[in-house]
């Protein structure tokens, strides 16, 4: 994977985490992998379309996943229900969406999917044949690892399109 | 869920299973859900974006995906390694590459995603305020689900749209 979609990520996540839930993030140190994830607790999966396209996770525990959210939403949560798996999912939404906008000002077109978040310990989640790199972000309300799975589209250059006028559609 | 995005994935998956395996599919009783999915062995994970978006995915057993990987590969395999995995993920591919080209001859012009491939029973996987289609298709070598979790764009139908001819291209 191309290293100069990391920073954008990471960026973005360092942003995001601050402004939502007020923490300071420090950032471990980097690794590729070329097998398939296992998963931890909770598991925000976004997929990115485009330019620069592959897939994304943030990975967590439910304990940060639980204070994350409880921060978030500005009320105590105890169980990881629904609203704090749309609050999780959310977030992750949040970063990849600031990403693709530091990638679109970089040159490189993209859209991103809804998040779907898996939850359970212990699965394999294959990225096939693109490598991830892992960023494990440190925050004193408990670690966010960052997956990314993402390579340029060299030959799928984004067509500029131009929309018919409606008086042009009619004749 | 809008039903009309269901039936071009019922379409794409009859044709490329059948292309593929040689097999006769019958479907299933679709049924609505709201809730978590339960993973099975397999799962094919795939994104849609565009006028169509959301989340597709194909879930089957372990033995049904080294069947169908087998008959693909043309080779008998007898787990799911990584070539088995690859063909699986290529299925998932092929018949969401197939729905979404009917779509787009609807009028609901989409891109998909690379497919990732999850592997483990009893995981959880949540579309979240999106609710899931299921269409379940029984074939010789197994059943395979497809779960819809789509809905129509922020942009919806696209307004009709031409290409820019590139700069030169036009020849005299």
């Amino acid at each position: 994977m191309d290293v100069k979609f990391l920073n954008p990520f990471v960026e973005a996540a360092v942003e995001v985490l601050k402004a939502e839930i007020g923490v300071n993030v420090q950032r471990g140190s980097l690794s590729l992998h070329q097998s398939a994830l296992t998963t931890d607790d909770v598991t925000v999966l976004i997929h990115l379309v485009g330019q620069v396209y592959g897939v994304v996770m943030y990975g967590m525990n439910t304990e940060t996943g639980i204070r994350f959210v409880s921060q978030i939403l500005g009320q105590e949560f105890t169980t990881f229900d629904s609203l704090a798996q749309s609050g999780v999912a959310e977030l992750g939404n949040v970063i990849s969406g600031r990403a693709t906008i530091k990638f679109s000002q970089a040159g490189y077109a993209s859209n991103i999917s809804p998040p779907t978040l898996i939850s359970g310990r212990g699965v394999q989640i294959s990225t096939l044949d693109f490598p991830r790199i892992v960023v494990p972000l440190q925050t004193n309300l408990g670690e966010l690892t960052v997956h990314l799975a993402l390579r340029e589209n060299r030959n799928g250059k984004v067509e500029e399109f131009v929309a018919l006028t409606p008086a042009a559609k009619g004749s | 869920m809008n039903v009309k995005f269901l039936n071009p994935f019922v379409e794409a998956a009859y044709e490329v299973l059948r292309a593929e395996t040689g097999m006769d599919i019958h479907r299933g009783e679709l049924r609505l859900e709201q809730g978590m999915y339960v993973t099975d062995d397999v799962t094919v994970i795939l994104s849609l974006v565009g006028a169509v978006e959301g989340t597709v995915f194909y879930s089957m057993n372990r033995k049904t995906a080294v069947r169908f990987a087998s008959i693909m590969m043309g080779e008998n395999l007898s787990e799911l390694d990584g070539l088995a995995q690859s063909g699986i993920a290529e299925i998932g591919n092929v018949i969401t590459g197939r729905a979404s080209m009917k779509l787009s001859e609807n009028g609901y012009e989409s891109n998909i995603s690379t497919p990732s491939l999850i592997l483990g029973k009893g995981a959880s996987i949540s579309t979240l305020d999106y609710p899931r289609l299921v269409v379940p298709l029984i074939t010789d070598g197994g059943s395979v689900e497809i779960h819809l979790a789509l809905r129509e764009g922020k942009r919806g139908l696209k307004t009709p749209q031409i290409p820019i001819p590139a700069a030169g291209s036009v020849t005299g």
